[in-house]
């Protein structure tokens, strides 16, 4: 299998990369600090309001870091020229952004789960309750946001030839798809919205302009959270819009955040296989 | 089966770059074949196209019976390439980047066999090729192409960084690896390097073939000088007219006490050293074999001179020497 053996040597090789120890470190450090002021304040200490904090938090955070672990993974082999050892041995393109994807996701994933396991400790050594089914459906969301921004740089590496394009096509997408689009009031789609409905006078509804919104992978993660948490916890402020059409749906979300680990992946292969890698 | 054919093979980058124009070339199963041409001849280009790298514009060709384009992976299990200008990776050992190769390929190679046949000390294989010389790193580079005994060596201007100890132990390998049966294909800008492992060599120029065929065979085809140098006591004033009217002599240059004689053929060296010896007191005597280099830039500058004759000669000898 080339797949397993390109992922092999890639793990083999970001395994020993400073930035990743010291990116997980950090993020891990976030947690057990947010776990320690939870159980340190006057009310009731509740785990799920600690996960609550962590994740909007994890919204901003998570996405760099996916991002960073990941936009050189190609595009850093074609500018040194050392995916010609890759490519002369038996391995197609395909299986390279593939494995490059899985050793990659792999390791975002071993990230966010550390930290979590980490955070599962403190919850049960400092908390009245793990709450283990929550814990576990926010720590599997957080990994699934992680593999969306891993696929999304997975696919800018692969269809930019050199590491100051893959850089300025991850700090763009990072921008665009986060912080422009987490406020609403102060997001693209409100300036679409300003165009659209405010000069073009076309008077389309806001659950539209919602859905867009949602189309980003860091809002789908945030939209998808009433699928992992109980309804009457409201700390993760997803606003339960009872006339809300279905296409605002929390299973619309997570079929959304899930589409964003298998399209960018894809279309980044596509762009790679008709690529000149002279 | 060929172990290299190409087809009307043309890479053009944009209207105006034609980086490989048209090319159609052989190289015979068991042979080792020298791909020669100055820096931006296309010769890396050429390599790129055979390895599926680049794809192109037009023309077709296959490595080993199989399509580069199609069947890369089919190609690749069955060659061991050095590729030119790559980095390794920094992170891994020396040992890591064999085992990785092995793996890949499936093979039950020894790393440290193939270390020793390179010349790579196990203390340097224990440390991450970050630190790697330029020559560690092409040592590194050859034993990975070695692993799992590949039917075609394709190396890319493989002697790069290395010191001639090094420029003769991988003339060793690929004697050897030729011996085995396996095809050799390797680029080169210097002339001199191919000369002792070639059977037969390639010249590219300007994207195109320009000649193929024995160096011997482009030799002769060429009818090119050999020269000789004598550094005698004094010149006699008669010397150089009867040195010119002797058969075979082209022309005779005299800079001070040096006579310089152009010759058509090399056994007429002899005749000139035994004639100006017995006209005056020879103190010193070189022969260059430039006819190698001249060889050489006798191809790859000849259609740049713009004469219309030349151009006539050499397309005249490539048909020729490529028959």
């Amino acid at each position: 299998m080339s797949i397993r053996s390109v992922a092999k040597k890639d793990f083999l090789d970001v395994r020993r990369s400073k930035s990743v120890w010291i990116v997980s470190g950090l993020y891990a450090l976030l947690v057990v600090c947010f776990f320690y002021l939870g159980q340190s304040g006057p009310t009731e200490p509740n785990v799920v309001y600690q996960l609550s904090y962590l994740t909007s938090i994890g919204r901003v955070f998570i996405p760099i870091i996916a991002l960073m672990m990941v936009y050189l993974a190609i595009a850093g082999e074609r500018e040194s020229g050392s995916i010609r050892y890759l490519l002369s041995l038996p391995n197609t393109r395909r299986d390279i952004v593939l494995g490059k994807y899985l050793s990659r996701g792999a390791v975002g994933a071993s990230v966010i789960l550390v930290a979590f396991g980490v955070g599962a400790v403190l919850a049960v050594l400092w908390y009245p309750s793990l709450e283990p089914t929550v814990f576990a459906g926010v720590a599997g969301l957080t990994v699934l946001l992680t593999l969306a921004y891993v696929s999304v740089a997975i696919s800018i590496s692969a269809a930019t030839g050199s590491r100051s394009r893959a850089m300025a096509g991850s700090i763009g997408f990072y921008f665009i798809s986060n912080l422009m689009m987490l406020v609403p009031s102060f997001s693209i789609v409100a300036a679409l919205k300003y165009v659209l409905n405010g000069r073009l006078e076309l008077g389309l509804s806001d659950y539209l302009f919602e859905f867009l919104r949602m189309l980003s992978p860091t809002i789908a993660f945030k939209k998808a959270f009433p699928l992992v948490v109980p309804s009457e916890v409201e700390a993760f402020m997803v606003n339960a819009d009872p006339s809300a059409p279905a296409y605002l749906a929390p299973e619309v979300a997570f079929a959304i955040l899930i589409a964003w680990l298998v399209i960018p992946a894809a279309l980044g292969l596509w762009q790679f296989n008709r690529a000149d890698l002279g | 089966m060929p172990a290299i054919e190409t087809t009307a093979l043309t890479k053009r980058y944009g209207e105006n770059v034609i980086a490989v124009d048209d090319l159609d070339l052989t190289v015979e199963e068991g042979e080792v074949f020298g791909f020669l041409g100055p820096n931006g001849a296309g010769k890396s280009t050429t390599i790129n196209l055979l390895l599926d790298f680049v794809r192109p514009t037009e023309g077709s060709a296959t490595v080993l019976g199989y399509d580069v384009q199609r069947e890369p992976k089919a190609i690749r299990s069955r060659i061991g390439v050095l590729p030119e200008g790559a980095t390794l990776y920094d992170r891994l050992t020396g040992r890591e980047h064999l085992e990785w190769v092995i793996d890949n390929k499936g093979s039950d190679d020894d790393p440290a066999a193939l270390l020793e046949r390179v010349g790579l000390e196990p203390a340097a294989a224990a440390r991450s090729a970050g630190g790697y010389s330029k020559g560690m790193a092409q040592r590194l580079g050859f034993a990975m192409a070695l692993v799992g005994d590949p039917d075609l060596l394709i190396l890319d201007e493989p002697s790069s960084g290395l010191d001639p100890k090094g420029m003769q132990e991988l003339r060793e390998i690929i004697t050897a690896e030729a011996d085995r049966g396996t095809t050799v294909f390797f680029s080169s800008h210097i002339l001199g390097e191919v000369e002792a492992v070639c059977d037969r060599v390639g010249i590219m120029n300007d994207g195109r073939l320009v000649a193929t065929g024995t160096l011997d065979a482009l030799r002769e085809n060429l009818d090119l000088a050999a020269s000789i140098s004598l550094t005698v006591e004094r010149v006699p004033d008669a010397l150089v007219a009867d040195l010119e009217a002797h058969e075979g002599v082209h022309s005779v240059t005299v800079d001070g006490s040096t006579i310089t004689v152009s010759c058509a053929r090399t056994p007429v060296k002899y005749d000139v050293v035994t004639q100006i010896g017995a006209a005056t007191t020879v103190l010193d005597i070189v022969s260059e074999d430039t006819s190698l280099e001249r060889l050489f830039n006798t191809y790859t500058n000849g259609e740049q001179s713009g004469e219309g004759d030349a151009d006539a000669d050499l397309a005249a000898i490539e048909s020729e020497v490529s028959a």
